[in-house]
């Protein structure tokens, strides 16, 4: 257990490796990436049963006094700073450590990301094939892959800044990995930019909790978070700054507006990144940082706000989206609102038990969207309108695909439906009915955008684009078929299976182990809204037996809004164009006008003047000099005449 | 003997006539014999002070005399780079008033 450092290192290293050696390696270094992920899955696994088996007789474990779970802890000297000279004492001297912090949060993490970026690597062979980049993608795949695992094992807030940091980078440069289109570009640029916003936050938010706890552990940091020595407004505030860093990173409202465009990039790299892992770091960063929440109930609630209204917003955006990748990218923003939400509602174990729940499920549809632009040939959008019947020609795809929309949708047993119930639970017990009541409708709505996808993309009549579609080839279906095992089984490990430790809630929680809830009424209503959601959208989209023509046209208004995202991306738009350009230029002007002209070239031009003036007594005659020079001592005289007077 | 006043009388006449050639003639050469003006006028000064200070333990005797001989080994140097320059400066411009040698002019 000692050694789950090195789950990160393997992928670490085999960036460099593969860009330096591309050219000589066998398929451009991208078994390296496979390689060192696999390593890193093995010792994943390694590291799980170590911590199974783990009690507090481990001098590096103990069960933590705020979480309440086991946690074992393993640090080394990372730099000291301050010292000798600059602090005046030894504990105004800087000493930092860095180290790796194992509890069930973690645990569960660390299996999520490899498990799905192996997946996605081994896809990615054959989807990626042919590109004239496929050495540099695999080789920021394993640089993300990396800093995404080290984001996990964090136990110091500045190591997961870093990484934090790293992981926005090869978000960066995987979604602008077709950079030679404008599209992605773009994309890369804006999905850069907005979570850089909330980056400043973060660290804003960090750097307040070193302020005011005089150091970056974690565990410190909760510690005073819990035990009061922090000021209420210090923790609220520094609740909010976190927030703000998960908001962008975990495409909260109003800084969703990155994820969608983010589809740009190449599909795999959709899955892993932007629905999967990265995207998850924000509602990671809630969750770890959860005593600090913990201790600020208006923090809470903002969190859960936010939660609901990305979570609703973005699942009727879903609802009317007509390109296969965006749908699924408002779904990834609906679903990390509803993880936010949980977090906001004391449902600290739903929110994670969901967060691994989608993960699966949204990687596999990730894939399977894949899947189908591989094999219609299309390398940018699939417009839904276009494809139909897919079903015929890619039957395996159709059929994982299902499996993955049917999970999130959240049809009774698959895992969805056992997460998702979870979070309806922890929302009704904790919040004002109005919470609960919109969590449904979301909840409904997700079934429905998710039907509306599988029906229309794979049943049905064909599209226009289907003629020439083929099936994908065996490593994508063997992925897909892995990922599908998992959306439909992870969700019983939420029960208490003999020898499973007391089911998920029995292993990873927050102060308190839970058990699995289950609620008759809530399960019912949305096992049957779910259900009634697949019946009709297969009777709409398949087969064609209801019209929602009237509907549409009678809902006109109102779909216009939300087909143009509430407008969001055009209110940045004209925030940015009349507002900041405004303000630019006026800053722009008082630069050239005051700055410049005045401050910077006046004096200038003071001097330049007085200097024409001055000129005109050097008129080179001799005599003139020799004149001032006479007059000059004549004055000394008579100076010193009168003061010896 | 001849009181101290009426050598330093004498003295600033000569000083005043000399700063008075300075000043007022245009021709370079008499420029420079007002200056050697001035400075024999200094001349005086100094031998004369000598001479009346000499035995009140001020001053070692023959300082102004010695003073003096190195003004006029001075003077002697001056005239001589003076003239070269002034010989370079018709040889260049045709003339020797400085009224129209004002190239330092602003």
């Amino acid at each position: 257990m000692p050694l789950a450092f090195l789950i990160p290192v393997f992928s670490f290293a085999a960036c460099p490796l593969i860009i330096l050696f591309q050219r000589w390696l066998p398929l451009r270094g991208a078994p390296l990436a496979i390689l060192a992920i696999a390593g890193g899955f093995a010792v994943w696994v390694w590291t799980l049963f170590g911590f199974l088996g783990a009690s507090e007789s481990n001098p590096a474990c103990a069960v933590n006094g705020i979480t309440h779970a086991l946690t074992c802890h393993f640090s080394t000297d990372w730099f000291e700073a301050g010292l000798p000279g600059v602090a005046a004492t030894v504990d105004q001297a800087i000493h930092l450590d860095w180290g790796i912090l194992i509890d069930p949060l973690t645990i569960v993490l660390l299996g999520l990301i490899t498990f799905v970026a192996l997946g996605v690597q081994l896809y990615s062979l054959a989807y990626m094939k042919g590109d004239p980049r496929f050495g540099w993608y695999f080789a920021w795949q394993a640089l993300f892959v990396a800093a995404m695992l080290t984001l996990a094992l964090a136990d110091n807030f500045l190591l997961l800044y870093i990484a934090w940091e790293l992981v926005g980078l090869c978000s960066y440069l995987l979604i602008g990995f077709w950079f030679e289109q404008p599209g992605p570009r773009e994309a890369a640029k804006k999905a850069f930019v907005v979570t850089r916003i909330g980056d400043v936050g973060l660290l804003v938010g960090i750097l307040l909790l070193w302020v005011n706890v005089g150091s970056f552990s974690m565990t410190e940091a909760f510690a005073a978070a819990q035990s009061g020595a922090l000021s209420s407004g210090v923790t609220t505030a520094a609740a909010l700054l976190l927030l703000l860093g998960a908001m962008g990173k975990s495409a909260q409202f109003p800084f969703h507006v990155w994820l969608p465009d983010a589809m740009e990039g190449p599909t795999p790299v959709s899955a892993l990144i932007h629905a999967a892992t990265m995207v998850i770091a924000g509602v990671y960063l809630v969750a770890r940082a959860y005593p600090i929440f913990a201790a600020s109930p208006e923090a809470l609630l903002i969190v859960a706000s936010i939660g609901l209204i990305t979570a609703l917003g973005a699942a009727t955006v879903a609802l009317v989206s007509t390109d296969l990748k965006r749908i699924l990218a408002y779904s990834t923003i609906s679903h990390l609102g509803l993880m936010m939400l949980s977090l906001g509602a004391l449902g600290w174990t739903a929110a994670v038990f969901h967060l691994m729940a989608h993960g699966f499920a949204k990687a596999l549809l990730f894939l399977g969207a894949g899947s189908v632009m591989h094999g219609v040939g299309a390398h940018g959008d699939v417009d839904i309108r276009r494809v139909g019947g897919l079903r015929r020609a890619m039957p395996i795809t159709a059929v994982v695909f299902s499996i993955g929309a049917l999970s999130l949708g959240g049809i009774p047993i698959l895992s969805g439906f056992w997460s998702k119930d979870e979070i309806l639970l922890a929302v009704s017990g904790n919040l004002p009915v109005v919470f609960i009541v919109l969590t449904i409708l979301t909840a409904a709505l997700s079934a429905l955008y998710m039907a509306r996808a599988m029906f229309v993309v794979f049943f049905g009549p064909e599209g226009e684009d289907s003629a020439h579609a083929h099936e994908s080839p065996a490593l994508m279906l063997v992925v897909m078929g892995a990922l599908a095992v998992l959306a439909v089984g992870f969700g019983w490990i939420a029960f208490d299976w003999p020898g499973s430790f007391g089911g998920f809630g029995g292993f990873v929680f927050y102060d308190h182990a839970e058990g699995f809830h289950f609620n008759i009424v809530l399960a019912g209503i949305s096992g049957v809204l779910a259900i009634a959601a697949f019946v009709g959208a297969w009777l709409v989209y398949a087969r064609r037996s209801i019209s929602v023509a009237s509907w549409r046209a009678r809902l006109a208004p109102l779909l216009k809004v939300v087909e143009n995202k509430y407008y969001v991306d055009e209110f940045y738009q004209w925030a940015i164009d009349r507002v900041i350009l405004t303000t630019s230029a006026a800053v722009a002007w008082f630069d050239r006008a005051m700055v410049n002209d005045v401050a910077v070239n006046g004096p200038a031009d003071v001097v330049r003047r007085a200097g024409f003036a001055l000129r005109l007594h050097v008129t080179g005659h001799v005599y003139s000099y020799a004149l001032a020079v006479a007059l000059g001592v004549i004055a000394l005289a008579v100076f010193w005449w009168l003061r010896s007077a | 003997m001849v009181p101290l006043l009426y050598f330093q009388l004498l003295g600033a006449a000569l000083f005043g006539i000399g700063l008075y050639g300075v000043l007022a003639r245009r021709s370079a050469v008499l420029i420079v014999l007002s200056i050697e003006l001035m400075l024999n006028a200094v001349n005086i000064n100094l031998i004369a002070a000598a001479s009346y200070l000499n035995g009140t333990g001020r001053f070692e005797a023959f300082d102004g005399q010695i003073i003096a001989i190195f003004v006029i080994t001075v003077a002697a140097a001056e005239v001589g780079l003076a003239f070269a320059i002034i010989l370079r400066m018709y040889r260049n411009r045709g003339t020797v008033n400085v009224d129209e040698i004002n190239v330092l002019r602003g």
